[in-house]
This record gives C-alpha cells, structure tokens and sequence, in this order.
C-alpha cells in the first residue's frame, strides 16, 4: 500500500478557504478530522477527493500527483455524509457498482465476497431504504472497498447510529486496519469512538490547521475550548467568566491557572477533608464510573464525581461538598 | 359547579373531532365533483350508440390518431429539450437563473391565442423564417410541425419544471459518491442522477403531454387545417380539439360530446396505465423502491 501526502493544498469553496493542510497518511493509519461546525473538514475531505479544486498545494499518492487529477481516477474509497447510498440499486448492485464501473467481467464472485465479508448476504436483494443505519453503513464501507481504494474518506461514520450499530462499525474498523493497510481518514463529532480508532488527529479551524498531532498530545494540551471538551474536559472556563473573581476564591486560583484562551480540568473527586474548595450540589446521577454530580461553585457550575465505594450517605442536593482539582488535571488553554 | 361541566382530559381524543373531518370532505368533495360533473355531462349526452359511431367513423379516428401522433412529437422534443434546460436550471448555479426560470414560466401564463398570434407572425409566408423552414423541409403554417410547435410551445414548460425539481431533489452527495467510485461525469448522470430523477421526470413528461392534446387557443391560428406535409401523409385533418370546437359551432352537440367522450377515453386508458405500471412494477422507478 501506498503512503499519501498532502502538502500545503487550499481550496476555495463559496466564500470559505481552506488551508494550508500538510499531512501525512501513512499505509493502514487512521487519521481523525476533528473541529467545530463549519470549520472545513467536510470541505478538506472533498478536495482531497477531487470535488473542491485545489488552488495550491499538492495531494500525493506515492509519487503521483494527483492535485489535477478527476475524482474518478483518484482510487479513493469516499463515502459522504449520508453514506450515499444509490435509492434506485439493490445491495448488491451497490456494491459491485465500482466493479461495473471499470468494466470487471468477474463483478460477480467479488462482489459476493464483499458481502459474505461485511455479513450482506441475506440483504443482497433489498433497497437502501430497507435497512438499519448500521446495515447502509456496511453497505456503504463494502461499496466502497469495492473501488480498491487507495485511502479511504469516511465523513462522519458514526452518525445516527444506534450503540449496538456503533460497537459494530468500532469492529469493522479494527479489521480494516488490521488487514490491509488502507490509509483511513475520518471526520467526525464523536469523540469516543475517534479516539477509539484514530492514529492521529487533525485539527482544524475555521478553514486552518491547528495542529496534527497523536491522540496523547490531544489530551496533554488540548489547546482551545472545542478540543478541551472533545476529549473529555467537562469543565472549561474562558478568561472572561473568570475576570473579577474574589481573591482567594476558587474562580480567582482557576483565573491564576489559566491561559490565554482560558482553563479546562477534568471532573474532580469530592473529597474525604475538608477540601480547598466547596460547592452546592446541584444533581447527582449514576455513571459506570461513579456518581456524576454538578456542583454550583459561587455561581459557575462544576461538573465533578464520586468514585466508588461511596460513602453510607450519598451527598443530597442543596447539600455543601468539598472537592479538590488535582493540579496535573488542569490545562491552560492557548 | 356553577361553572359547568368538567372539560374531558386531551388524551381521551386521540383523533380530530368529526366537524374537522366532514369540513375536510365537503370541501375536498366540491371539487372532485366539479372534475366530475362535466365528464358526466359529456359521456351521458350522446348515446352509447352514437358514441361507437364517433369512435369507428373515419375522420374522428383520422385526428384522434392525428393528434396522438403530433403529440408524440411534442413528448419527443421534450424529451430532448426540456431536459437537459430542467438540468441546467436544477443543478447549475449561474448568473439570470431566475430570468431564464421566469421564461420557462411565461408559456403557462400568456393567453394561448397569443402563442399562435406570435409564431403566426413569425412564420407566415414572406418572413426570413418562413423561408428557412420551407427549405429545410419543416413547413409550419398549417402543418403537423405547426401543430408540434404550439404543443411544444405550451407544454414543454411542465417538463423543465419537472425535471428542473427532481434533478434538484437528488443528493449531490449521492452523485459524488457515484464519481469517486470511478464513474465519469456522464456516466454518473446516467447510471445515478437521470435514474433517482425518472419518477419526477415522467410525471412531468405526463403532463406535457396531456397539455399537449389538450391545446387549442396557438393551433387555432397556426394549423386550423393540417395539410399532408413532413411526417404526416394522411388526408386533410384536425387536432381532436380544433374538431370539437368545429362540431360544437356547426350546432352539432351530440357530434362534439361523441369525439369528447372517445378522446377522454383514451387519455384515461393512458393514464391508468401509467398507474397500473406503478403498481406492478414494471416502471424503472418502481423497481428502485422510491415510492414508499
């Protein structure tokens, strides 16, 4: 398999521009999309797919430049938001229609394999509108094996899918990265599964890479407020909610921890002391991991936790609680 | 309880009261029964026998197969030209989008009269135009091509409109999808785009041609008579419609109802055929499952 590259490529869609993107996609890699709405990741997945021409820049298969090339030539395996399933064609014929596409006298026996492989057979008769979400989306993943792809685009895979459906797709991709080394890149909301499948994770913003990095350095420095939460961080402040907090309050040591764009921690532990810091307890619910519960912190809501084993008396609402924010949980934003 | 009755709780009408639903079918019911009570009028006036006389008499046959046939020329060009401007209009974005939507729309709004006064004064004997098309062999004035072209002129615009709205309503994602898994731009419009946008299409391609057969107003002017010419080689005929307008001021009701009745006939085997094909099947839209 091929090793791809992606260097300093822009594009221009309506009036949004895109880019510079360097990046590397290394044989049987996944690589995550990640970023706010309208920042551009369905627009960078469609010019690397050939849809939004590329003003500058290069995309690379191997030693092809393929920037210029049509997208019916870029050996790209690319399933669009909506998966883009054909309403008119049964299963089968979606998926042996990249075979058909090139003219493939054997479509046949290959295709059957595709859908013995993606577990399709019962279903090779029916009609996309006939299936589940995560029946369309093996459906759409077998089509787009079928075009031996070279890298394959995947936006938003997991989306309105049901848990079990979820786990399931989790597993396809296990597969594929196991078996055969197709570069994968994916974009998505669900941060989850995107750790559970991603190599590597690009940022973007408003049309600009923010940084590429492996999905430690994500949680180690997530940077701005989106991939703060998107990683996990419930509890993220901007400088402004901070500004004017009492000195010796909790708002003024989080204002002291902050960095420009703000601070982000983690669900801290109520704590057996006394605790540096209190709050009211707004809600408690339960989670695998221990009681989830909100606090009211002079005014700002604290999102924090009690691991087991809990206590004989579960903390009620209204009630005064102590709690500590370790510091290795704190990240200065910016 | 000086206040009256106690209301019934919400969830013990799960269904709308029946005063909204008689409202529903009175009003929904005045207008089927003014579709229908005409067509009545029409097929009880003259007798059944009357009716058999019209249908197997010579000339009535000769410009009822007249107009069917004229009107396939106008699906045709349809066909050939509605389309491909339905797709223009319906996936590509261009400057005076809305000027040229407004143009298409102009043939349903202006009186017809004045379609067949308009191309009248275009191709009467003496205009450049006139001379072009005798030469090239399509003489309009009083032809079959005179026929086809106000037909053209007045129905084409349902086809562009609908196929301007079923190529909008494919998913150009769905389309891209299509390109990336190795089809070129055309073959993606034939093997994806045309195919999801067919059911559309022929909807609108039904309507022309009911528009079509049902024209008089242009044809009045342009080919009252239709002399043999072009494709035609029959005897001097009429379209269906110019031949009831013909019976109906030569005082002959019972004539113009009989022609009437036998053309509805038709125009109504054709489309219950159409929905006969839906329903079993063998339409290319139905074998894709786009109806529900």
């Amino acid at each position: 398999m091929t090793d791809w590259s992606v260097e300093g490529l822009e594009s221009d869609l309506d009036r949004f521009h895109l880019g510079p993107v360097d990046l590397a996609l290394a044989a049987g890699r996944v690589t995550a999309v990640v970023g706010p709405s309208g920042a551009g990741k369905t627009t960078l997945l469609r010019t690397l797919a050939g849809f939004v021409p590329a003003q500058r820049g290069r995309i690379l298969r191997g030693g092809d430049d393929l920037t210029v090339v049509a997208p019916e030539r870029r050996r790209l395996g690319y399933v669009p938001q909506g998966l883009g399933l054909f309403a008119h064609r049964t299963v089968e014929r979606n998926v042996s229609y990249p075979y058909e596409m090139r003219g493939r006298l054997d479509w046949k026996p290959r295709t059957r394999e595709l859908l013995d492989r993606f577990g399709l057979t019962a279903l090779a008769d029916r009609r996309p509108a006939r299936l589940s979400g995560g029946e369309m989306q093996r459906v759409a993943l077998a089509r787009a094996l079928a075009a031996d792809p070279e890298l394959v685009l995947w936006d938003e895979p997991w989306q309105a899918l049901d848990v079990e459906a979820r786990h399931a797709l989790g597993l396809v991709f296990e597969e594929l990265r196991a078996d055969g080394g197709i570069p994968l890149v994916v974009v998505t909301h669900d941060p989850g599964l995107a750790f559970s499948v991603a190599d590597a994770f690009l940022e973007l913003q408003r049309g600009a890479v923010r940084r590429v990095s492996e999905p430690a350095t994500l949680l180690a420095d997530p940077k701005d407020s989106f991939t703060a939460r998107f990683v996990g961080f419930e509890n993220v402040f901007a400088p402004a909610e901070l500004a004017g907090a009492p000195a010796g309050s909790f708002g003024a040591w989080l204002a002291r921890e902050s960095g420009p764009d703000g601070v982000a921690f983690a669900r801290p532990a109520l704590s057996a002391g006394p605790g540096p810091w209190r709050g009211v307890v707004r809600s408690v619910h339960p989670t695998p991991e221990g009681m989830a519960i909100a606090l009211d912190v002079d005014g700002r809501r604290v999102a924090a936790r009690l691991p087991p084993p809990y206590p004989p008396v579960l903390p009620s609402l209204g009630e005064t609680v102590p709690f500590d924010v370790p510091a290795e949980s704190v990240r200065r934003l910016g | 309880m000086s206040r009256g009755r106690v209301r019934a709780p919400l969830m013990r009408r799960p269904h709308a009261g029946w005063p909204w639903l008689a409202l529903q079918l009175v009003l929904a019911g005045s207008l089927l029964l003014l579709f229908l009570l005409p067509i009545y009028a029409l097929f009880t006036y003259a007798t059944p026998a009357e009716i058999w006389s019209a249908a197997t008499s010579a000339y009535v046959g000769q410009s009822i197969s007249f107009t069917l046939y004229a009107s396939g020329f106008a699906v045709l060009a349809a066909v050939l030209f509605a389309i491909p401007l339905g797709y223009l209009l319906g996936r590509r974005a261009f400057r005076g989008r809305s000027v040229v939507e407004s143009v298409v729309a102009l043939p349903v709004a202006v009186p017809h009269l004045l379609v067949g006064l308009g191309l009248f004064l275009l191709v009467i004997p003496g205009t450049p135009l006139y001379r072009f098309t005798t030469e090239i062999g399509f003489p309009v004035y009083d032809t079959i091509w005179g026929v086809v072209l106000v037909m053209v002129f007045v129905s084409a615009p349902y086809t562009v409109l609908a196929a301007d709205l079923s190529f909008r309503a494919v998913d150009p994602r769905v389309v891209e999808a299509a390109r990336s898994l190795g089809a070129g731009p055309a073959t993606a419009f034939l093997t994806v785009t045309f195919p999801l946008a067919l059911r559309g299409i022929v909807a609108g391609l039904l309507l022309t041609w009911a528009r079509a057969v049902s024209e008089i107003g242009g044809i009045l002017i342009l080919a009252y008579a239709v002399y043999p010419g072009g494709p035609y080689d029959g005897p001097v005929t009429s379209t269906v419609s110019v031949l009831v307008y013909d019976l109906f001021q030569a005082g002959n009701l019972k004539g113009a109802a009989a022609v009437s009745t036998v053309f509805l006939l038709i125009a109504f085997a054709l489309f219950l055929a159409v929905r006969i094909g839906e329903r079993s099947g063998w339409v290319p839209w139905r074998r894709g499952e786009l109806l529900p």
